[in-house]
């Protein structure tokens, strides 16, 4: 019987070490040859500017074919071009393939001047803005939402406050119950003096929250990885691919204290959204009042918003055609993963489709078998 | 004057010359590598070994400071995690060399572990993982007095206890690193007694005109100081705690697999290991009630001390000619409720148009 470090001497580990270094120099010509990290390649042309915000029209190569605009809309932590981070990696592209009419939002990067914007702001305004004024420029009464993490959370207020204006809710690994305790960040902020965080700061630094983030998985995110990046860092696509999630995970706005404060103490403490207490403006919102059709997304293995926290929006809504589907795989693989490419942009694009005549999942024998994974 | 041109020339050629000589230094210390290994496989050298590693890796990151990129700051960024996980690969094979070589010497003893690590390395590993500062405490401590320094000469006297029991402290945490609770104990002793012989007295002396505001506010900060190092000390002695247990079940783990035959015969075999165990003991620490508290506590201690931080700036600060940060809050305040008010306007006045 062998001993596991029997074969394993100082020669051995020299051996490896000599290797690895050799990688960070190859990486690190690799490097020097690069000379931008290009990220949201897709084209796209602004059409409505407020404040920091910026809403964009993706440009459709080919023909629309589903005739319902799509709005979509991210976290205010992070960029929006997750959904566009390489070509080949791209929710964008693929839903514009599949003939969609898409624009999104970009937030933009909150200074001390917005620290008083609250979720009246973002959703009451910014977001109603938006929404409007796609409608006035396609001509359509009702457009599609698809929002994304907590970005799909203001999506769902939304439509409870405007269903007049919705036709179809998507959302993709979004947070509405936030009484669980299966990922870390839900009970963190459930101990967080967030008071005493946001009379501080005003704007909370990105980097505040990325550094709870890291805590997540703290010996792979701050070792581990860069170890491993090392095994790539010779082929230059490879790399470029290492660094544009590199930018978008450091790539953090900071956020806006008094909506940041209304979103941790009114959702993730004391969980008013579920309970139907949570008032944004002077408005309650009632998530009943979601009756157009819903599709809701979740990951299975998601360690920033666990499927208890999203999974339950089904059983809170009005609507009578709402799907669920289960993607296999993480919060970021939703996004970029090969699967999200092959499987889940696909599945969107036709959900959409057979909605965007008024029809419904129930006229539409097509939409159970479309996913596979859904569960009506 | 050199055209465009010929300074992207310059530029292309003298970033070839950067990478053609680092390439070539790395032939070399890589000759340097196989020397000292040759030399011998114990611990004899390694010392010297990591001191040439660290010179390189330094040298590195100093060569690559203008690579002149768009994304600069992104790739150096990239290239200072990498460089700190590679430190960290190496650091974790310095504490762990001891160990694979009574493994193979065959004199690992279930209890022997404990005598073949250094504590404190364990702790230096610890302190990159969480980013833990082993000098940020007393260098806190050491600005609050500086810039007490700076404004009120009378209270350098009134800092000295701080600035020595923060001292004592920090040569406790060997201590707190191999597990002894009462360390824990000393570090808050030292702390109550540097606090009664400053804040402590000055609640007897009568108040002192004007200026008593900031004095306030400088007991109050210095108290929330003090909150803030005990907490943030219980905090780290929980995750060094962790970070132990972690140890001891890589430990097991190992021994798990001597038994059953299984061989690892490259080091990142045992990394992937290391890491593995540690993530999971880790998480279980993190799922616990206790921990979201405490790191809730140390948050809110930490937030104290700089919110008393930037209000006794600004005492200071008041009487020069310039906006301070509460006066510009509210001046956002009225710039926001005006920009409301007009946004609302215009709505109200294009539904009427409309």
């Amino acid at each position: 019987m062998k001993a596991p470090f029997e074969a394993f001497d100082m020669k051995n580990y020299l051996k490896e070490l000599s290797e690895l270094n050799t990688k960070f120099i190859k990486g690190a010509e690799t490097l020097v040859g690069i000379d931008e990290i290009d990220v949201g390649t897709a084209p796209k042309e602004l059409v409505y500017e407020e404040d920091k915000l910026k809403l964009y029209h993706y440009r459709q190569e080919g023909k629309v074919t589903c005739g319902v605009p799509v709005l979509i809309v991210y976290a205010l932590v992070n960029r929006q071009y997750m959904l566009d981070l390489q070509p080949d990696r791209s929710i964008v592209r693929n839903l514009l393939q599949h003939g969609m009419d898409l624009y999104i939002i970009d937030w933009g990067y909150p200074t001390k001047a917005d620290m008083y914007l609250t979720l009246d702001d973002y959703i009451n305004g910014y977001l109603n803005n938006c929404v409007d004024m796609i409608r006035k420029k396609t001509g359509n009464d009702k457009i599609t939402l698809m929002g994304i993490c907590q970005g799909g959370t203001f999506c769902g207020i939304y439509s409870a406050l405007y269903p007049e204006k919705v036709k179809n809710l998507v959302t993709l690994v979004a947070p509405f119950d936030f009484s669980t305790n299966d990922a870390l960040l839900f009970s963190w902020a459930k101990n967080m003096n967030v008071d005493a965080l946001v009379d501080t700061y005003k704007v909370v630094p990105g980097d505040f929250l990325n550094a709870g983030f890291l805590m997540l998985m703290p010996f792979t995110l701050n070792i581990g990885k860069y170890v491993d990046m090392l095994d790539v860092t010779q082929e230059k696509e490879s790399l470029l691919n290492f660094l544009r999630m590199e930018k978008w995970i450091f790539d953090s706005p900071g956020q806006a204290g008094e909506c940041l404060r209304q979103f941790i103490r009114d959702c993730y403490q004391e969980n008013k959204l579920v309970r139907g207490e949570l008032k944004v403006g002077e408005r309650l919102v009632d998530l009943k009042n979601i009756t157009m059709p819903l599709l809701n997304i979740y990951a299975s293995g998601d360690h920033l918003v666990p499927p208890a926290a999203t999974r339950p929006l089904n059983d809170l809504v009005g609507s009578t055609d709402k799907s669920l589907y289960e993607f296999k795989g993480g919060h970021i693989g939703v996004f970029v993963g090969s699967k999200s490419q092959k499987e889940l942009a696909p599945a969107i694009s036709k959900w959409l489709h057979e909605r965007a005549n008024g029809e419904t999942a129930k006229k539409n024998p097509n939409t159970r078998k479309s996913h596979s994974k859904a569960q009506e | 004057m050199e055209t465009t041109k010929d300074f992207f020339d310059t530029w292309t050629r003298s970033q070839e010359r950067i990478v053609e000589n680092l390439t070539e230094t790395t032939k070399k210390f890589q000759q340097v590598f196989w020397g000292l290994g040759s030399d011998g496989e114990g611990m004899s050298g390694f010392g010297d070994f990591q001191n040439v590693y660290s010179s390189w890796t330094n040298a590195i990151m100093n060569a690559l400071r203008d690579t002149g990129t768009v994304d600069v700051n992104l790739i150096r960024e990239t290239l200072l995690k990498t460089l700190s996980g590679s430190n960290a690969y190496l650091k974790l094979y310095e504490i762990w060399l001891p160990l694979f070589k009574a493994i193979r010497e065959k004199t690992l003893s279930p209890d022997a572990y404990k005598d073949l690590t250094d504590p404190l390395k364990c702790k230096e590993m610890l302190d990159r993982v969480f980013g833990f500062d082993p000098d940020a405490i007393s260098q806190a401590a050491n600005q609050a007095r500086k810039f007490l320094e700076t404004f009120t000469g009378s209270v350098q006297q009134f800092m000295k206890p701080w600035a020595a029991a923060t001292e004592k402290s920090s040569k406790t945490f060997p201590q707190l690193v191999e597990g002894h609770p009462e360390s824990l104990m000393k570090i808050f002793h030292d702390m109550f007694d540097a606090f009664d012989s400053t804040i402590g007295r000055s609640f007897h002396v009568p108040a002192v005109g004007k200026d008593r505001e900031k004095i306030e506010l400088l007991l109050r900060g210095l108290d929330d100081l003090s909150v803030y190092l005990a907490k943030n000390i219980e905090y780290q002695n929980m995750m060094y705690a962790t970070g132990l247990a972690a140890f001891e079940k890589v430990v097991a783990t190992t021994a798990e697999k001597i038994k059953s035959g299984e061989e690892i015969t490259k080091f990142d075999e045992f990394f992937d290991l290391w890491v593995k165990v540690n993530e999971k003991t880790y998480y279980a620490l993190f799922q616990t009630e206790d921990f979201s508290k405490m790191q809730g506590e140390v948050l809110e201690a930490s937030l104290n001390v700089r919110k008393h931080f930037f209000k006794l700036m600004e005492l200071y600060l008041y009487d020069f000619p310039i906006a301070l940060r509460s006066e510009m809050d509210d001046l956002y305040k009225t710039v926001y409720e005006m920009k409301k008010k007009v946004k609302g306007l215009e709505k109200q006045l294009g539904e009427v148009k409309a």
